[in-house]
């Protein structure tokens, strides 16, 4: 649906992006990772009331299988006060297999050689308010959108 | 543009660490700023002040705190706060209304004060110029954005981190020349080599200290001072930029957009191509930054900063002099005032006060200034008379 064809009047906003607390409730209780798909296609984990790339409403929510490919990652040696009994770990940019990309941490990643970029991962539900993934040990199958 | 404005007096205290406040730092450095332009304090307007960090001081609102210390308490002031980019988007206010007609004088002031922080809570707040929630608590920290680039970087273009050493060596060599910096010392690649991993791969030689420090600027409207005590800055161009906040959301992980965005404005206001530029400050908060940012800027094409560092074209007798002063890298990084101690360099460098790390030419320079991973950035552009 585009800004052309959308019904006159107020705007309905998008169904749950309006507040963080429930992408955090989503990671810690719900098990779901929310995800949001704009008219231009555009897909983000991240809360907003329009899209950041073409400026539209039509936000529309669905969860996120969570799984991709490592775009970029880092072993962090030095954390911030949140992390600082995880250290090292690697934060990790995620490429995924629904379109978009989220950021995440992996404890199981201590050192450069444990990981690749391009390597599969999946998010695993985390006591920690962020998001957090794991290796994803099955193939891809899921074709990208 | 409706009338020229000129960067007429600039001052910086020496970086590192500082045993006084924050506030008594720029109320000082405001000062000499204010003395070198040849005006008095009451000339000023209004003060635009830039101190992200001032609540780790338990201190907010310095702005009348630091004109009540110049004698001139009636001034209106405010602070303007764009992370790293905090002070020249001070200066951007400050132009806008000189140029504008509503001042003809202005103070800018960039002051940071972070020494008395450890290393986890100096991080912590850093940590907090990102998104909080959907960066931070994903287990980010500022290197570890910027490492991401770095990784992105060097498996797309083959960036080598030799070439990552070049800029910190470069960079270091230029601040030892430098009284205003934080370092003092040149290192070399082997000392870069094997300096402690911080986030890979960028090791401690890859990023910028944590530094206090205070600079200010004077910004008046040339035809209120047809007499200048100094060599001024005309300010050619001030444009700023925003991009997606959070980096993962951004197309392309090689590269900041509003750099990209900030200099071409920049380059359309000043009317002047990449190739014109005779040196510039960039925003090298880690070494991976000041390349990205010459290919942003268009000095270079994708993939080949790195190369052009290591062949020595910006050093500072090189082609393109880069970071003279020591960048952010050596001179340090008092957050807010970064943006204020670039422009304190290039004004330093026209005047001729720039001693051994003096340039070899001096019509044309930039500043490109860059608040937290490029959700914002300001390019000014500079020429003489």
């Amino acid at each position: 649906m585009s800004d052309a064809s959308a019904p006159p009047g107020p705007p309905a906003e998008p169904s749950a992006a309006h507040s963080i607390r429930e992408f955090e409730h989503g990671y810690e209780e719900e098990q779901r990772l929310r995800g949001f798909r704009s008219a231009c296609g555009f897909v983000t984990a991240t809360w907003g009331l329009r899209c950041p790339r073409c400026g539209r409403r039509d936000l529309t929510e669905f969860a996120l299988s969570g799984k991709g490919t490592v775009a970029a990652y880092t072993v962090q040696n030095v954390p911030s006060d949140e992390f600082v009994n995880d250290a090292p770990y690697a934060y990790v940019l995620v490429d995924l297999d629904e379109g978009g990309r989220l950021s995440g941490w992996m404890p199981s990643v201590r050192a450069v050689g444990d990981l690749s970029i391009g390597d599969r991962v999946r998010w695993v539900p985390s006591y920690k308010p962020g998001v957090q993934f794991e290796r994803d040990p099955t193939p891809a199958s899921a074709p990208k959108a | 543009m409706t009338r020229e404005a000129w960067v007429l007096g600039a001052a910086s205290n020496r970086f590192g660490k500082m045993k006084e406040s924050g506030r008594e730092a720029g109320a000082r450095v405001a000062l000499e700023a204010i003395q070198t332009a040849g005006i008095e304090p009451k000339d000023i307007g209004y003060t635009f002040v830039a101190n992200a960090f001032g609540l780790s001081e338990k201190q907010a609102h310095v702005g009348p705190l630091i004109n009540t210390a110049l004698g001139i308490p009636e001034v209106p002031s405010c602070t303007v706060e764009s992370a790293c980019s905090s002070s020249s988007a001070a200066l951007h206010e400050a132009f806008v209304h000189v140029a504008g007609g509503f001042l003809d004088a202005a103070l800018v002031v960039g002051v940071e004060k972070l020494s008395q922080l450890d290393t986890l809570t100096a991080t912590s707040y850093f940590a907090i110029g990102a998104d909080y929630p959907f960066e931070s608590h994903n287990g980010a920290t500022f290197p570890g954005l910027y490492a991401t680039i770095a990784d992105a970087h060097m498996k797309r273009y083959g960036t080598r981190r030799e070439q990552l050493g070049a800029v910190s060596v470069k960079n270091h060599l230029n601040a030892s020349l430098n009284p205003h910096a934080h370092f003092q010392k040149p290192i070399t690649m082997d000392t870069y080599l094997e300096s402690p991993m911080i986030a890979t791969p960028l090791r401690l030689y890859d990023c910028c200290p944590f530094s206090d420090g205070a600079a200010a600027l004077v910004v008046v409207a040339a035809e209120k001072y047809p007499n200048p005590h100094t060599e001024p800055l005309v300010i050619r161009a001030s444009a700023r930029a925003g991009s997606i906040a959070d980096m993962h959301d951004r197309p392309d992980l090689t590269s900041l957009p509003a750099s990209q965005r900030a200099a071409q404005t920049a380059f359309r206001q000043a009317r002047v191509e990449p190739g014109q530029i005779d040196f510039m400050e960039v925003h090298d908060c880690f070494t991976i930054a000041e390349l990205v940012a010459l290919e942003d800027m268009g000095f270079f094409p994708r993939g080949q900063a790195g190369a052009a560092t290591a062949e020595g074209l910006t050093a500072r007798d090189g082609k393109l002099p880069v970071n003279p002063s020591g960048g952010l890298k050596a001179k340090g990084h008092p957050v807010s005032a970064t943006g204020a101690s670039q422009v304190v360099e290039i004004f330093e460098q026209f005047n001729g006060l720039a001693g051994p790390r003096a340039v070899p030419k001096t019509s044309v320079a930039l500043a490109h200034n860059v608040g937290a991973t490029g959700s914002s950035a300001s390019v000014h552009i500079f020429g003489r008379r």
